[in-house]
């Protein structure tokens, strides 16, 4: 196996575990809301998915169009089965089936 | 029937999983048909999914590794996209209450991802008892799903869907249709100039350097702006 590969794996994997398990673990009280940090990791999530988002959907926008009435019909498929129950699993999976119809009808 | 004392089990925390489970299997496929196609063999790609077990994280430890970027570098940049799990468990705990174990939390949260908070979050709001047990149990059916989605998409390969190339399209837009549904989720006024400031900075960042650039300043810049924020 790729020793850099094991190296960033662990190192990642490691950082979550302690993002996940060590606040449980340790903290007793609530942090103190409105602080630099509470307002900096508060605002970390947001920004990530934004991030994350925008970059998924870019490179078929950008510099060459390509597919792009099954990414309308994907993100309106996502949108629209995310609404009623605001289900993250509906919303994905939906969005999913969405941009995979539009595909093969324009096939 | 669960016991009012004890709290819900084992068992029905998988029950409880099995949407997660379900929503997260094909994602893992296709990122180890994906891992496949960045030139990663099935161990690998199914070890990056039992060792860092964050979905985002991952597809983007494909884009650095394609790049030849550093492993620190690279270790640092997952890292730091992770960031907002660190609200995740004083949030459950808060909403659990000051008398819930959690004893064997060094386990269980592993399993804290976006969707299991969400999940966990919910029962207890809707008046279910906290219970390490099921918080086990919903952990293991997402990360199952995951650990064994991915194995299966690098076994199957690319070439598995290229007969279906319909069901091909749809899994790869699986990850941006999973991050349109988490930004709705957590969609609030107070978290909208974060998310413009990273809209923004992502598509500067992208045109006028690199899509990892790009990546970089949109979590950065959001993350700030949501500091600046009064």
């Amino acid at each position: 196996m790729n020793p850099d590969l094991v190296i960033m794996a662990l190192m990642a994997g490691a950082a979550n575990w302690a993002f996940r398990a060590l606040p449980v673990m340790l903290m007793k009280g609530e942090a103190r809301p409105g602080g630099i940090a509470a307002r900096f990791l508060a605002s970390t999530g947001p920004a990530a998915i934004a991030t994350l988002f925008v970059a998924s959907v870019l490179p078929q926008v950008w510099p060459v169009p390509r597919d792009v009435w099954p990414l309308a019909a994907g993100v309106a498929a996502t949108v629209l089965a995310f609404l009623p129950r605001r289900s993250v699993v509906a919303g994905t999976l939906a969005g999913a089936a969405g941009y995979a119809a539009a595909f093969w009808m324009l096939a | 029937m669960s016991d009012k004392t004890k709290g819900p089990g084992f068992g029905a925390g998988l029950w409880a999983g099995l949407p997660i489970a379900m929503g997260y299997f094909p994602i893992a496929f296709s990122f180890g048909v994906a891992a496949g196609r960045a030139g990663l063999d099935g161990i690998e790609a199914t070890f990056l999914s039992l060792a860092i077990y964050a979905g985002a994280s991952q597809f983007l430890a494909l884009a650095l590794v394609a790049e030849g970027a550093p492993a620190l570098v690279a270790g640092f940049t997952l890292i730091a996209m992770n960031l907002r799990h660190l609200l995740y468990g004083p949030a459950l705990m808060k909403q659990a209450g000051a008398d819930a174990p959690r004893r064997h939390a060094w386990a269980w949260a592993w399993g804290l991802t976006d969707e299991v908070f969400g999940q966990a979050l919910g029962a207890l709001a809707r008046g279910q008892r906290f219970s390490e047990a099921w918080m086990f149990g919903l952990g293991l059916a997402a990360y199952g799903a995951w650990t064994g989605g991915t194995a299966l998409g690098a076994w199957a390969g690319g070439g598995a869907l290229e007969a279906y190339p319909a069901l091909n399209a749809g899994l790869g837009f699986m990850l941006a249709a999973l991050f349109l549904s988490l930004l709705m989720s957590i969609l609030t006024r107070a978290a909208l100039p974060a998310i413009a400031v990273a809209v923004v900075a992502t598509v500067a960042g992208t045109l006028f350097w690199s899509g990892t650039a790009g990546i970089l300043a949109g979590m950065i810049g959001g993350a700030l702006a949501g500091v600046l924020r009064r």
